[in-house]
């Protein structure tokens, strides 16, 4: 039987000034027609770069070893046009992030009908083409008038439908997707998926999908490939290899992603009864914030929510993207005045001068999602941790209580990590630093705004550990924000569900996520990828 | 502070940043021929009262010819009262120099001041901020300069003051753009979280990152204040005791050098003024692109 993508021995290397870097080793998978593979691994491991050494798609700087057969051609041999040939009409991508995939400055339609027109041996008619596109919009369910839209009108999901109905266009024989849903929140990933798998069956393409979610992949494909340091460790069918991994790394890329509802991924004790316990240190009541944009239109992000979060709890705030949780996160910050409601810290409201919200800060600290820009690129990490005691003025034994609080955030030993710029670390270690500098002013809660959202599945597990493990010893409250309910349910005490702009359930984790009373709820949980659990 | 470990390591890095930036610009041909330049003429500029003999700048002192040809008693030729061409430019420079720098100076202190207080506080301050720069941008800076000399006493402050007040516009657009992008950083909410004021976050976080993009524009605006600063000094609005370039291109006009073919009297300072502003010119656009990743690596 003939295989659509067959790679036997393939390796790249880099090209640096010290010397060639190893990033894709000796990689043999197979790919029949029709067939699906999903590729895990986590940032860095060589995933993207192998699938984009099939369409020759690498800087120049890489170097391919070994053969790379697509529909059974050596991809290397091709001549400049017969690559062009191939590209798109045989092997065609939907790319990571398609905000940036697609041209800003030009409609949907256009973008759809390049490739059909670049492949057609004669002009195509207008009509035909637009017949085309209607087809594709149809097959990746978006309204056909939505082809006269440009990128920014449309929303993330359905820019990368568009994605997909790009790389349907000339009916290629194999489709990879990059990490197709990665910047996507589960409700719409879920639908992106749906919609995916669906068009791909229909057309007996195959599809080759990278992602370092391994749910995202087993909903999908038949069959898995781990890699791990540009090596493919373990490969197989999907139910074996979730089910009873072999390799250390899988079993870590699967317990990255707990699955709602599993006694074993739920690492705290909830048991303790944690409704009605009084004593709320950071209470919004009836908290709303209402945006006015450039033409005077009202968004109300956030309406009259309650929320509390008490002593020694962990509260998760779960929700898709945009339904206002980063608002109210910067609300019981003070970093937004809501326009009706209060905010109050152990029962006090912070006032408006200066020195009382500072106080007030200094009880409130926030951990933001992205830690490569929270690090001021220029400051050491010492000047990072540091900078909250400087703005209390409260320099006192600065050096001792710097290195405490890297220490307390796992960064060990302190001495190592105090005279590095952010650049010179990984992205859990930057994470850390963030954690570090808001620990170094004590506070009594902490708001986590996606702590791990952007972080690789292991270091997630361990930025997750740090966090419960403040809990314990310090009974630190935090307050996490996240879309993701598989970590709602692995750290919190209680949770609390909002959809725009309302929290439509709240209560103990236990209870909302195992029976959940509002159909909100239930969708999300719905949407939610799971995993046959791992037996370990 | 308690111990020098730390801040002394922070110390012992930030030459190495610097000694990373001299790196990519010493890649710069033309920054580097520009910087060679320019340091030889300021420390000719700076050196001329130790080298020559102002008195030789003084009319009433000097006995030579008026308007003698180059030759071996003076290298460029005599001007019309009989001074060395050379000495004028020579003593020229510094004048030309310092009133560039200066209101490139005064105008990066303004555009800076307007730019980051319009970004950070936005809202009404930003408006009116922004109104009043376009105004300023509007004006026709040559006509608003001359204005400026005429009602001003004459000299070089107000040259200064005049070149300055006319040219911060476009730096504190480019402040303002690059403080609005510098504000929407994670870092700064980060700062703001942490309890930091207006003043913490602009210093430790939006100058820092804002100046080294005023010092590349600043290189460039002296340019254009030498330029300004001789068409004053032409029109005749400079101070009349100093000698500057232009000043020495208006009494070559006033005198009839030109017609009498007494080009010796024309070309120093205007080559003077070519090659300095051309220097300026050069070392502005390499720190440019050395400061501006996103300039770095194209068309190589």
């Amino acid at each position: 039987m003939t295989s659509v993508l067959r790679l036997c021995d393939v390796s790249v290397d880099y090209a640096t000034p010290a010397g060639p870097r190893r990033v894709v080793d000796r990689v043999n998978l197979g790919l029949d027609p029709g067939g699906t593979l999903g590729l895990a691994g986590e940032s860095g491991c060589g995933k993207t770069t192998l699938a984009l050494a099939v369409l020759r798609l690498l800087p120049r700087t890489a170097r391919v070893r070994g053969r790379v057969l697509l529909n059974e051609q050596d991809v290397s041999q091709l001549t400049w046009g017969g690559l062009r040939a191939v590209r798109w009409a045989g092997a065609s991508v939907v790319f990571q992030g398609a905000m940036h995939a697609l041209n800003p400055v030009r409609t949907v339609f256009d973008q759809i009908a390049e490739p059909v027109r670049v492949h057609s041996v004669e002009r195509p008619a207008v009509s035909a083409l637009r017949e085309r596109v209607r087809e594709l919009l149809e097959r990746v369910e978006l309204p056909p008038e939505r082809a006269r839209a440009y990128p920014h009108e449309l929303s993330g999901g359905q820019r990368q439908r568009v994605m997909i109905a790009m790389a349907l266009a000339c009916e290629p024989s194999l489709v990879i997707a990059d990490e197709p849903t990665t910047a996507l929140d589960v409700v719409v990933q879920a639908q992106v998926m749906d919609v995916l798998r669906r068009a791909v069956r229909e057309r007996g393409a195959a599809l080759l999908m990278i992602s370092h979610d391994l749910s995202v992949l087993a909903g999908t494909c038949h069959r898995l490939a781990v890699m791990y340091r540009g090596a493919v460790v373990e490969q197989g069918e999907t139910a074996r290899l979730v089910t009873a991994p072999e390799h250390r790394h899988t079993r870590e890329l699967a317990a990255a992603f707990p699955t709602v509802g599993d006694a074993g991924s739920r690492h705290v004790d909830g048991s303790a009864g944690s409704e009605g316990r009084g004593n709320a240190l950071l209470s919004a009541r009836g908290v709303g914030v209402t945006f006015v944009d450039r033409s005077r239109t009202r968004t109300r992000a956030v309406r009259n929510v309650d929320l509390e979060v008490c002593a020694d709890e962990t509260v998760a705030l779960v929700g898709q993207s945009g339904s206002g949780k980063t608002t109210l996160a910067r609300t019981l910050l003070g970093l937004c005045r809501p326009d009706t409601g209060r905010v109050r810290y152990r029962g006090v409201e912070p006032g408006s001068s200066s020195g009382s919200l500072r106080e007030f800060r200094r009880q409130v600290q926030l951990v933001a999602q992205d830690p490569t820009g929270a690090l001021n690129p220029r400051h050491t990490v010492y000047e990072a941790v540091a900078e909250g005691l400087r703005i209390h003025r409260d320099v006192v034994g600065e050096a001792e209580r710097v290195r405490a609080a890297l220490e307390a955030a796992e960064l060990r030993p302190a001495a190592d990590f105090v005279g590095r710029f952010p650049h010179e670390l990984s992205g859990g270690q930057r994470q850390r630093v963030v954690i570090a500098g808001a620990l170094v002013l004590e506070p009594a809660v902490l708001v986590a705004d996606e702590p791990v959202a952007s972080l690789d599945a292991t270091v997630r597990g361990e930025i997750l550990e740090l966090l419960l493990g403040l809990r314990r010893r310090r009974g630190l409250s935090v307050l996490v924000i996240t879309h993701d309910l598989g970590l709602a349910w692995s750290i919190a005490d209680r949770v609390a569900v909002m959809r725009a702009g309302e929290l439509v359930e709240q209560g103990p984790v236990e209870r909302v996520l195992t029976e959940p009373e509002h159909e909100y709820t239930r969708a999300l949980l719905a949407a939610v990828p799971s995993l046959p659990r791992v037996v370990d | 502070m308690t111990t020098g470990g730390p801040s002394a390591d922070v110390r012992a890095r930030r030459p190495s940043t610097l000694a990373e930036g001299w790196r990519a610009y010493r890649n710069e041909r033309g920054g580097v021929f520009g910087l060679a330049v320019l340091v030889l003429v300021v420390l000719l500029a700076l050196s001329a009262p130790l080298l020559t003999d102002p008195a030789g700048l003084d009319v009433t002192r000097v006995e030579d010819a008026p308007l003698q040809p180059p030759g071996a008693g003076h290298w460029l030729g005599t001007d019309e009262s009989g001074r060395s061409v050379l000495l004028l430019t020579w003593w020229g420079a510094r004048v030309s120099l310092l009133v560039g720098s200066c209101a490139a100076a005064l105008s990066m202190v303004i555009g800076t001041l307007v730019g980051v207080t319009a970004a950070h506080f936005g809202g009404w301050t930003d408006t009116v901020l922004l109104r009043l720069t376009d105004f300023f941008l509007v004006l026709p800076a040559l006509v608003l300069a001359i204005a400026l000399s005429t009602v001003l006493s004459r000299g070089v402050f107000t040259i200064v003051l005049a070149i300055g007040v006319t040219s911060w516009p476009q730096t504190a657009r480019l402040v303002r753009a690059q403080t609005l992008t510098v504000q929407t950083r994670p870092y700064v909410e980060r700062a703001r979280a942490l309890g930091g004021g207006h003043r913490h976050v602009l210093g430790r976080h939006v100058l820092p990152a804002v100046l080294p993009l005023v010092f590349a524009t600043t290189t460039l605006t002296v340019a254009s204040a030498i330029i300004a600063e001789s068409t004053l000094s032409f029109l005749g609005l400079g101070d009349p005791s100093r000698t500057s370039w232009g000043a020495m291109l208006k009494s070559a006009m006033d005198t009839g050098a030109v017609t009498a073919g007494a080009w010796w009297y024309l070309l120093p300072p205007g080559l003077g003024i070519a090659v300095v502003v051309l220097a300026f010119t050069l070392c502005g656009r390499a720190l440019e692109t050395v400061l501006n990743p996103r300039l770095r690596g194209e068309g190589r």
